[in-house]
């Protein structure tokens, strides 16, 4: 029933609990209708003063007491269970994401994620909270009350017994039959319910188009759908409580015949067992009715746990580093030997990579988008592992060296970088992992050309920038960026050139904030700039997840290169 | 109460289903009352040993009673659903008809992106007003005056102690919860939110992080977050517990006062011996009537939180009525002196913005991205009020918009497309619209759909480039004497744009044409480009003129001319 099991552990204690809390309610449900049938009893039948039942109402008090309170207890247990299993699930999920590799988190389904972490696990609650209490309360009471019953009047006993498996039966056949029709129903819901967020969602075009007035009937007549669609299914649901209902009430009534009969024809009855057989009934078949009800809530939340089990269990390979920590005097040389690397998806795939850079070499990456030059950068970076093949930091595997050690000397510079909930300097700040001073931020800050945004802002430094630096436009995000690399003062860059959209400014800024940097680093760029083409030492040009060739900007001119060609081709464009 | 008058006014239109709902429901609970007073009475009498007849009287009673209970109870869940489906229906479209007139310019004022998905859900959680928060004590009320109507022939003292059960768990008890519950729901929402925040930040931020080793930090700070939403939740659940708790107690001691007093009764000679059961059965099923009453103060609370939210949406928004305005031919528009602010934000996105765009003129504005390109477009389309916009000389504060946009060809950056067909998406534009001229329109963009082709809903299964074409295909289908377009082609090749961009000028030679551009390339046959940057509208000039001024257009002119881009390089 729960994908959960196995993942998630609950306490045996609380367990242990809620099996009491049943039987103490089992109790309590016998002890209190058994009370009410004596003093009924003694004071119509046995004519007793009012005087001589007192203590019998006292006692009666207390099992009422203590049907409150077992209530009270088993739902607050419910309720810390599902507290505590839903911090346990997330702080799963959230360890599970933060070892994930970058390549993992980022394929593009990171709102799934976020659904996950946030709804599925809300939706766990009812199950820890109601099913799993009401379930083991609903196996334990009907027992307890069957046995009660039994030892009492065993003819009524054997007629609870044999009518107590048509309740859950039922519940199973009408969910067999009824299942396929509420699936087609379902799908015509969905539909039916997003007209009204894909009208809200496109209401501007509507206006835009004058069509927003007549858009009103669509919404009515697909409301009015929805409804009819429901109710087809409501009523499937409605005849089977009514159903149940028939069987449990004619249960009932056959408990009262039988009892009544025998009370008076036969005279083989008693009026206290048989006033106590006829209090007993409701509770037992409310409470297997309860159990159906149960399993109705229990599979609601079985697609949720489907969600989290399957994130849980996603294996996934991390990136591996090690305990030797790598010399931050200057840069390393990096090298990629016969590198392979395919997405999970295996939509792509990189082939035998190899390459080697110099300490303070310039690298420019080039080729189409989707021949891999992102994905080289990953590699080289420690975000992913390769499939096969290596890569080398001062001829050492990566694999090796401490993580701490590589990217404490490591900036990667992407297109959108992301910025936080918090002040600007909290922004810069996140580079530097010792305590950054207020002037080195600052200084990094004027460095990075942001000196005029600060002034223009009304707590300069201090302003409180919103989640993903609402509010900044893409240049003023980039230059965030470049503060963060003037704070860190890398030995290695990685840079992801921005394609088009910045100001003139900025554009200058970064290349000579690239080229400020660049002198104490190794600059590896995903290159879109010309000039930041030509200046490198090395170009590489990738072409469907190969290296189809490498060298500098006069060596590839110089010779019949691929590059060649498609500065030819550059040229042409630019003069028609 | 006051928020939630308007809901109460749609269910006075459901009188029918409400009635019958009500009727039924009230059935339902008189024949289980009855129901249980008859076995207990049934017993007691048999305790006597009756005449057999009048026992099969009483059990005969007592068949009806369960058989109406289920059909009753069966009908009552049946209209009451209905009610509720129809409300909801009326609750989207009285909602829609009071937020239509506001947009888009509402959306301004909150441009959080959640805030449509905010308004469903509240419209949603609103259906269940009537189910939950008005039925529930309707029902309690009635059935309980009828067991105590029935009660007070056999003892006024008991129908007394069944009135007192009565106000204490259908009102004292749920109105306590109810006040205590408006503090709790807050919280929990407001946390809801921070850990939303958070787990946002750990995917979008990941790569950061994870360079900059903050993952851990991240890691324990989310944990705390989650572990405060928890922690209320929990509290919240617990108060939901002990109200659960309460209320049980308070059934439960009725029934035991009733017994108690009932006993009494007897004992005195003031009661028959015989209807000491019946007492004490009736008023231990009475009660359940009350059940709902303990989940109600959760959804008031909801309810009335969800109605004031979209009350906030719509309210103190006059809608302003406007003189007719026609555009006839290509009209001249006119910037002087805009600045412009989104509401809650510092800075503004315009400053002074001083701009012409004359009769008939083609105008391209450019600059980088943010720099108020398309906000200057969304202004002179009067989707947010400004001042110092004018068009044909009329102040834009007399223009209605909808008569603008009816006679405006327009092209956003974000163009919605519906759930349904494509020739459902281009009708949009031109209701009348031949087949013959829907399938030019996307030969003139080149697209080589058919027209009963499926669009999901926003157009999830088209691609960017796609979904500019089909909107450029849906203005093709009608005539304008002005454009406006932001940035249409700019997830379209460098070929197909100019073949677009070509066609489009030949539609539109009369007219007044705006065009945002991403690329700089191809502007050499614009009346004028405006170049705009953070805000400020810093050059205006046709292109020879701006490349030999050597200013701002030409140092963006020689940007985009660095760039190295083998996409878009024919091979």
């Amino acid at each position: 029933m729960n994908p959960l099991k196995g993942i998630i552990s609950i306490p045996r204690t609380i367990m242990l609990q809620l099996m009491l809390a049943a039987v103490l309610m089992g109790i309590a449900v016998i002890g209190q209708s058994y009370l009410i049938v004596i003093i009924v009893d003694r004071i119509f039948l046995q004519g007793d003063a009012f005087a001589a039942i007192v203590p019998l109402l006292g006692v009666l008090l207390l099992m009422l007491m203590l049907r409150v309170a077992v209530t009270y207890w088993n739902g607050r247990l419910g309720t810390v269970l599902a507290a505590r299993v839903k911090q346990d699930i997330r702080q799963a999920l959230v360890a599970k994401y933060t070892t994930s590799s970058v390549e993992v988190m980022s394929q593009g389904q990171s709102g799934q994620k976020v659904s996950v972490l946030l709804d599925a696990v809300d939706e766990m609650d009812s199950y820890y909270s109601q099913y799993l209490p009401k379930v083991i309360q609903t196996s334990i009471v009907p027992l307890m009350v069957l046995i009660a019953a039994f030892s009492y009047d065993w003819i009524t006993g054997l007629v609870m017994m044999i009518t107590a498996p048509f309740i859950p039966l039922f519940y199973i056949v009408i969910g067999i039959m009824t299942q396929k029709r509420a699936d087609t129903q379902l799908e015509k819901m969905t539909a039916f319910s997003g007209t009204f967020l894909d009208t809200l969602q496109g209401i501007t075009t509507l206006k835009l188009f004058g069509r927003a007035k007549a858009q009103q009937d669509v919404i009515e007549r697909s409301s009015l759908d929805f409804r009819d669609a429901t109710l087809t299914v409501l009523k499937l649901a409605f005849l089977s409580s009514l159903m149940l209902e028939f069987i449990s009430m004619l249960s009932m009534g056959m408990i009262a015949l039988e009892v009544s009969l025998r009370l008076i024809l036969f005279q083989s009855i008693t009026f206290v067992p048989a006033f106590l057989m006829l209090v007993l009934a409701p509770e037992y078949y409310l409470a297997l009715k309860e159990m159906g009800a149960a399993f109705h809530t229990g599979r609601g939340s079985v697609a949720a746990a489907k969600q989290i089990a399957s994130e849980l269990t996603q294996d996934d390979r991390g990136v591996t580093f090690g305990s030797v920590d790598l010399p931050t005097a200057t840069p390393p040389r990096i090298e990629l030997k016969d590198v392979d690397f395919t997405y999970q998806d295996e939509r792509f795939a990189l082939t035998d990579v190899t390459l080697r850079i110099e300490p303070y070499q310039k690298i420019a990456l080039i080729g189409r988008s989707g021949a891999g030059k992102s994905t080289v950068l990953q590699l080289l970076a420690g975000l992913a592992d390769p499939k096969n093949g290596e890569v080398l930091l001062n001829g050492q595997p990566r694999a090796q060296i401490t993580e701490t050690s590589w990217f404490g000397q490591l900036s990667y510079i992407s297109q959108h970088p992301y910025l936080y909930a918090g002040t600007l300097a909290d922004n810069i700040a996140i580079g530097e992992l010792r305590e950054a001073t207020r002037t080195d931020i600052e200084r990094a800050a004027t460095a990075a050309g942001l000196k005029e945004l600060i002034a223009s802002l009304p707590d300069g430094l201090d302003t409180g920038i919103g989640e993903g630096g609402r509010g900044l436009s893409g240049g003023e995000k980039q230059r965030v960026a470049l503060a963060r690399a003037f704070l860190k003062r890398p030995n290695v860059i990685l840079f992801d050139e921005p394609t088009t959209g910045l100001d003139v400014k900025t554009e200058h800024l970064l290349q000579q904030a690239i080229e400020e940097l660049g002198r104490t680093a190794t600059v590896i760029t995903v290159a879109h700039r010309l000039h930041t083409i030509e200046q490198s030492d090395n170009i590489v040009i990738l072409e469907a997840g190969r290296i189809v060739d490498q060298g500098t900007h006069e060596a590839l001119l110089a010779r019949d290169s691929e590059y060649a060609r498609m500065r030819a081709v550059q040229r042409g464009e630019e003069t028609r | 109460m006051k928020e939630l008058m308007g809901i109460f006014r749609l269910m006075l239109h459901q009188k029918r289903d409400i009635v019958l709902s009500i009727l039924f429901g009230v059935l339902a609970g008189i024949t289980a009352v009855g129901l249980f007073a008859a076995s207990g009475f049934l017993i007691s009498k048999a305790a006597l040993l009756p005449p057999i007849q009048t026992l099969a009287v009483l059990i005969a009673l007592q068949k009806i009673s369960s058989l109406t209970r289920a059909v009753s109870r069966y009908a009552e869940r049946y209209y009451s659903h209905r009610a509720t489906f129809t409300i909801l229906s009326d609750l989207r479209t009285t909602f829609y008809k009071r937020l239509e007139p506001l947009a888009p310019g509402i959306f301004a004022k909150y441009r959080s992106g959640d805030l449509l998905a905010r308004i469903v859900g509240d419209v949603e959680s609103l259906q269940n007003t009537f189910l939950r928060v008005v039925y529930p004590p309707i029902i309690l009320v009635l059935v309980f005056l009828c067991t105590i109507f029935f009660v007070s022939f056999f003892s006024l003292s008991v129908a007394l102690v069944l009135v007192f059960g009565l106000f204490l768990t259908g009102f004292i008890i749920p109105g306590w919860f109810a006040y205590r519950e408006q503090r709790f729901a807050r919280t929990v929402r407001a946390r809801r939110g921070e850990l939303s925040t958070e787990v946002t930040e750990l995917f979008q931020g990941y790569r950061d992080l994870k360079i900059y080793q903050q993952l851990g930090n991240k890691e324990t700070e989310l944990n705390e977050v989650a572990a405060r939403y928890v922690a209320e939740e929990r509290r919240n659940g617990l108060h939901a517990v002990s109200n659960l708790a309460l209320n049980t107690l308070a059934t439960l001691v009725i029934s035991w006062l009733v017994l108690g007093l009932g006993a009494y009764l007897v004992a005195d000679g003031q009661l028959d011996g015989v209807f000491l059961a019946l007492l004490v059965m009736t008023s231990l099923t009475v009660f359940e009537n009350a059940a709902p009453m303990a989940i109600l103060p959760g959804f008031f609370e909801d309810s009335r939180h969800a109605a004031r939210r979209l009350d906030d949406v719509v309210t103190d928004e006059v809608i302003p009525t406007y003189p007719p305005f026609e555009l006839g031919a290509a009209p001249t528009l006119t910037a002087t002196d805009v600045t412009f602010s989104f509401p809650g934000e510092v800075r503004p996105v315009l400053r002074d913005v001083s701009v012409t765009f004359p009769r008939g003129s083609k105008t391209a504005i450019v600059g980088a991205s943010g720099s108020g390109k398309s906000t200057l477009l969304q202004l002179l389309l009067r989707m947010y009020p400004v001042d110092g916009i004018t068009i044909d000389g009329v102040r834009g504060e007399e223009i209605d918009p909808e008569a603008l946009w009816r006679q405006t060809n327009v092209v956003l950056q974000q163009n919605h497309f519906f759930y349904g067909t494509i020739r459902e998406n281009l009708q949009l534009a031109h209701e009348e619209a031949t087949d013959e001229a829907m399938e030019l329109a996307l030969r003139q963009v080149d697209l080589t759909f058919s027209l009963t082709d499926k669009v999901l809903e926003k157009g999830e299964n088209l691609s960017g480039g796609e979904k500019q074409r089909l909107a450029l295909a849906r203005i093709f289908l009608r005539e304008a004497p002005l454009y406006l377009l932001d940035e249409p082609t700019s997830s379209v090749d460098a070929l197909t744009e100019q073949m677009i961009l070509r066609q489009l000028f030949v539609r539109a030679t009369d007219a007044t044409v705006l065009l945002v551009s991403h690329r700089l390339a191809g502007l050499e046959q614009m009346d004028q480009i405006v170049v705009m940057e953070q805000g400020q509208v810093i050059e205006v000039g046709t292109y020879d003129e701006l490349m030999n001024r050597q200013g701002a257009f030409y140092a963006l002119k020689q940007v985009e001319q660095s760039v190295f881009t083998p996409d878009q390089l024919a091979y």
